[in-house]
């Protein structure tokens, strides 16, 4: 019966390389949740997470990082993310254009991918801003400029650690797949 | 462009916005709560070693760059220690002030009709920039289920317990615009409602609306709970920073700071049941 769980080496090493993907997304959401939204005086709260969904799905490509977008925005959602529904649609769908973006027009390199973190980050705090100038307990306008900016800026500085990373794990089995 | 663009990839985001519109509709039913529970409850052991290992790392950052600021702060303390026992000596004449103080020394006494409350240490913060709230290590398992009140070692206000899993509860805190608390102003017993002050833009503030246009107030002075179904009376929220008119210029507004250091807590207690009388 074991005969027919036998796996190859490419699928070990497939397993291998999301369950890395899937660490490196629970030590991101921790970091985030755990260390740095704790400070309450600022109120800047910086999200890695969305730069994290962006960087897989643009190394993994539309199809495979999509589905990771998906679970991993839902994952978000469910731990309690303010308007976590929102986001379940806006990081999947801008992480798949992302990709595709950067597969037909731009390249695979540490700037482009920035480029679309940067405006999926900016993207899914946008709108979530938009729902809280409109919903009570609404927001003033003038926070957009003082929180929202500097925050999503600050969720871009996790890139540079998080990128090498995720090419890293990306690596994994490509070799041998050729 | 179409190359990469693949059905497969048009399929996936057709199903990233129908997942959405069902969780929110799901949300909407309170139908979303098994999903919700169920990652919280997973999450809850590794968000508490995390919080752990992030508490003691903070242990050893304090004991090294820390010890000279809080001798600084202890002797700070002890002063307004000094200031606060000779006000009391000359309070007696001012039957207000009595009365504040009646209320802060009967505190205790009146915390003798509580069950003793849950301790919870913090396990982690909700990540967005316009909610302040924070997720506790326990739950309905321990007696804490939504409606509760979660205050500091000494009586002062952190907030209300908003949502319970088994072994999770969510707090939102007194900065949250959701939250609004009846109060009182301890030295003159103007009433207002006091809510956290981020959406009119001062963060980390309170605001104590609806307070009387001829009413007196000063800097310092507490505000206490009136208290309620949902919160016991006299339990500090703050001290007032600033007052003025609102808007319609019918009604006065004082903007205060919490009597609970938020940004410090590493624990919190809950008060299951006591006697509103």
């Amino acid at each position: 019966m074991l005969k027919h769980f036998h796996l190859t080496k490419n699928q070990w090493l497939g397993i291998l390389k999301w369950s890395l993907y899937g660490l490196l997304t629970l030590l991101t959401l921790l970091l985030q949740t755990v260390v740095l939204s704790r400070t309450t005086q600022l109120r800047i709260k910086p999200t890695p997470l969305p730069v994290l969904i962006v960087c897989v799905c643009v190394r993994e490509g539309p199809e495979r990082g999509g589905i990771y977008a998906i679970v991993t925005a839902l994952l978000w959602c469910f731990s309690g993310a303010d308007y976590g529904n929102l986001s379940v649609a806006i990081l999947p769908v801008g992480a798949i254009l992302s990709a595709v973006l950067c597969r037909a027009v731009l390249t695979l390199r540490f700037l482009p991918t920035a480029l679309c973190a940067f405006g999926v980050c900016l993207l899914n705090a946008s709108i979530i801003f938009v729902f809280k100038l409109i919903l009570p307990p609404t927001v003033a306008l003038d926070n957009y400029w003082r929180i929202l900016l500097p925050g999503v800026a600050l969720s871009m500085a996790f890139l540079p650690i998080q990128y090498p990373l995720v090419k890293c794990i990306s690596r994994i089995g490509v070799r041998d797949a050729l | 462009m179409k190359k990469h663009f693949s059905a497969k990839a048009k399929w996936l985001i057709a199903i990233a916005v129908l997942l959405a519109v069902l969780v929110t509709v799901a949300a909407a039913l309170n139908a979303a709560r098994p999903g919700e529970s169920l990652i919280q409850t997973m999450l809850t052991p590794f968000r508490s070693a995390a919080s752990g290992l992030v508490r003691q790392a903070e242990r050893y950052y304090d004991y090294i760059f820390k010890y000279e600021s809080l001798e600084a702060e202890n002797k700070a303390l002890k002063d307004r220690i000094v200031e606060m026992e000779e006000d009391v000596r000359s309070a007696d004449s001012l039957q207000r002030e009595n009365e504040r103080l009646h209320r802060l020394l009967g505190l205790m006494e009146e915390h003798e009709d509580y069950k003793p409350p849950v301790p919870a240490y913090i396990i982690s913060w909700v990540d967005s920039s316009w909610k302040s709230a924070f997720t506790i290590a326990k739950g309905t398992n321990a007696g804490v289920h939504e409606g509760l009140v979660a205050i500091t070692e000494y009586g002062q206000v952190v907030g209300l317990v908003t949502e319970a899993g088994p072994n999770w509860a969510t707090v939102t805190t007194v900065l949250d615009s959701a939250l609004g608390i009846s109060a009182t102003v301890a030295s003159t017993g103007y009433n207002g409602v006091v809510e956290g002050a981020l959406a009119t833009g001062s963060q980390g503030l309170l605001r104590m609306n609806y307070l009387p246009t001829d009413s007196v107030l000063r800097n310092n002075d507490q505000v206490l709970t009136t208290g309620s179904t949902v919160y016991p009376r006299g339990l500090i929220i703050g001290y007032i920073t600033d007052a003025d008119f609102d808007q319609t210029g019918v009604a006065k507004y004082a903007l205060l700071r919490p009597a609970a250091e938020l940004d410090e807590l590493e624990q919190v207690f809950i008060i299951t049941e006591y006697d509103n009388q």
